[in-house]
């Protein structure tokens, strides 16, 4: 076995998982805030991107002023969601909550298509092309970015989980009503959490952006998305790290050597297989809370 | 039956010290309806004094948590809605205030089953509880006075709250309460599946926080015989409405809540209400 060529595929493909984690962190966000299993995720992510290409090529503003702008305007239309679809359907039934997310992935993305066509934007970010050599092992500049920025804004919402807003955010998600007994505004904090996670989104919409364009396929991005937040537990920030680590590795190393045997397409197996077996075997993903059942 | 109105004799089981005339709470004639259908309560009219504890009293449906919710404004995530009468709080109409509104003027639910959040530890759910009160040094405070009254949350402060035994999440449910700072407290059957010698502990903890911070304490119960030992007086409803009012002596005195509250009971009704209980019991 060529070990080169597997630490090679190996340290990419962690560097890719930690990339999938910037998705399923923001999954894991809103639901650690407000027990509601996101699917725009991957749409918010796309609009996060074309948002940043929008000002930028609207009003002529270079990259790094129309990026925090767009976090900005991002955080609004977080803010904008709870306000317009989901108010209204606080205490409802959660299979309700769903199938709304399903309801503004699908608008999200056939607006998009509507403003901006079916074209593949480029987002140049100004990160050279030029491989960065860690020993015999070339490793893609873009993705090293996106790690690190990964793991910062992981630290970052460890210690925010632990801050008194992060508490009752927390409070928020296991009940409702208990929380709004004890005077906690449930609207305001379920928006909180909608306009952190467009950020994050749009976050993961610039990197990914600057590896494969900016187009309607940002939106798949849920379905890793959501395979590494359920894998790691829907409301554990760490474990969306570590899984997104072992599937990005698992993904790398196993369709490095099966896509040259079958053809290619052995990326997506890997992520069904991986979601499918967690759910089956450990519902609750490495790192997530159990339901409490006491007799 | 109705007899006439407070303030009730000194000689009642707990009488409170601050106990003054105008009623720190007041519901006029208020009429709940579920769903825009369901009729849960109507016409219901009661009074808590200021610095007063009272129980609302009443079997499995009569409406007690509707009362209950109509207060606290949670009807509202219910679907319910106050289509008549009006509530009262300090002088103050306060019926089209949301929940975290009316937390801030001064009322604190204890809900029914507890409902701590389980997965926080006893020292979050308390931090949690502290949003409406501004600074730390508030919520430092506060948190100071509930491990004060009860010693054995500061113990068991790390653990996961889902973890506690139902009197620790009990305890734990009146201590989040009282991290907002309420003149009016109200417990939705606090005695609700715990042992006798429990239930009496935290009542008496309950009595002894009204004493010392002249805190109201408005208390439903299904427990007719405990809830009787604590309160000044009480009101019993009966599918939606109040249909008795007395001092607390004279309620234990009285032969129908004898019969069917304080465990004297023969034919369907009681056994209904005694099968109920231990559904519920299970449940929690
Ligand atoms: N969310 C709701 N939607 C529709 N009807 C409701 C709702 N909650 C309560 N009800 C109805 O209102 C009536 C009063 O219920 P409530 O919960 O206030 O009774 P309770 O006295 O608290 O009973 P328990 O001792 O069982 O808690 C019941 O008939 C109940 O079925
Ligand atoms: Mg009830």
């Amino acid at each position: 076995m060529d070990l080169t060529l597997f630490g090679e595929l190996a340290i990419n493909g962690a560097m890719t998982g930690l990339m999938y984690s910037l998705v399923a962190m923001g999954i894991v966000l809103i639901y650690k805030s407000s027990a509601v299993p996101n699917l725009a995720q991957g749409a918010m992510t796309m609009l996060g991107g074309y948002v940043v290409l929008a000002i930028a090529g609207g009003f002529g503003a270079p990259l790094w002023v129309a990026i925090p702008l767009a976090l900005a305007t991002m955080f609004l239309v977080g803010v904008g969601i709870e306000r317009v679809a989901l108010r209204r359907l606080a205490g409802r039934p959660i299979i309700m909550i769903l199938m709304m997310t399903l309801g503004l992935d699908i608008f999200v993305r056939a607006t998009s298509m509507t403003i901006w066509g079916g074209t593949n934007r480029p987002m140049q970010l100004g990160i050279s092309d030029t491989p960065l050599f860690l020993g015999p092992l070339l490793l893609n500049r873009t993705y090293v970015v996106g790690a690190v920025v990964a793991i910062a804004l992981f630290v970052l919402f460890l210690l925010f989980f632990r801050t008194r807003m992060g508490i009752v955010l927390r409070a928020i998600s296991d009940d409702y009503t208990a929380s709004w007994s004890v005077g906690i505004s449930v609207e305001r904090g379920v928006a909180l959490s909608w306009a952190l996670s467009s950020v994050v989104a749009t976050t993961a919409g610039v990197l990914w952006g600057s590896v494969q364009g900016v187009d309607q396929s940002l939106a798949l991005l849920l379905l890793k998305g959501v395979a590494v937040a359920v894998l790691g537990g829907l409301d554990s920030i760490g474990g969306a790290i570590l899984a997104g680590l072992l599937l990005g590795i698992f993904e790398g190393v196993a369709s490095g050597y099966l896509d040259p045997l079958v053809g290619g397409g052995s990326r997506d197996l890997v992520i069904a297989m991986t979601l499918i077996l967690t759910i089956l075997i450990r519902p609750h993903g490495l790192f997530g809370r159990h339901d409490i059942e006491r007799i | 039956m109705q007899t006439a109105p407070l303030p009730s004799p000194a000689a009642t089981a707990a009488p409170s010290p601050a106990a003054t005339a105008a009623p720190v709470l007041s519901l006029n004639n208020v009429e709940v309806i579920y769903d825009h259908v369901s009729l849960a309560i109507k016409g219901v009219s009661i009074e808590v004094p200021q610095g007063g504890m009272v129980a609302l009293l009443g079997a499995n449906g009569a409406g007690k948590s509707t009362t209950l919710k109509s207060i606290s404004g949670l009807l509202r995530a219910e679907r319910g809605l106050v289509t008549r009468g009006e509530v009262h709080f300090m002088g103050h109409n306060i019926d089209a205030l949301a929940p975290q509104r009316r937390v801030k003027l001064g009322i604190a639910q204890v809900l029914e089953g507890r409902r701590v959040f389980e997965h926080l530890t006893p020292d979050e759910n308390l931090i949690a509880a502290s949003a409406v009160r501004g600074s730390r040094q508030d919520m430092a405070r506060n948190k100071d006075r509930v491990y004060a009254y009860f010693p054995r949350l500061h113990e068991r402060r790390t653990a996961q709250s889902g973890y506690l035994s139902g009197g620790e999440q009990q305890m734990l449910a009146i201590g989040r309460a009282l991290m907002t700072q309420p003149k009016l407290l109200m417990l939705d059957e606090p005695s609700l599946g715990l042992a006798p010698f429990l239930v009496a502990e935290i009542f008496d903890i309950v009595r002894r926080i009204n004493k010392e911070e002249g805190l109201s304490v408005l208390l439903v119960e299904q427990n007719a015989i405990a809830a009787l030992e604590v309160v000044s007086h009480g009101y019993l409803m009966e599918r939606g409405r109040v249909v008795m009012h007395d001092s607390a002596e004279a309620m234990k005195q009285n032969p129908d809540i004898q019969e069917f509250y304080l465990g004297g009971a023969k034919g369907h009704e009681f056994r209904d209400v005694k099968h109920y209980r231990r559904r519920k019991r299970w449940l929690t």
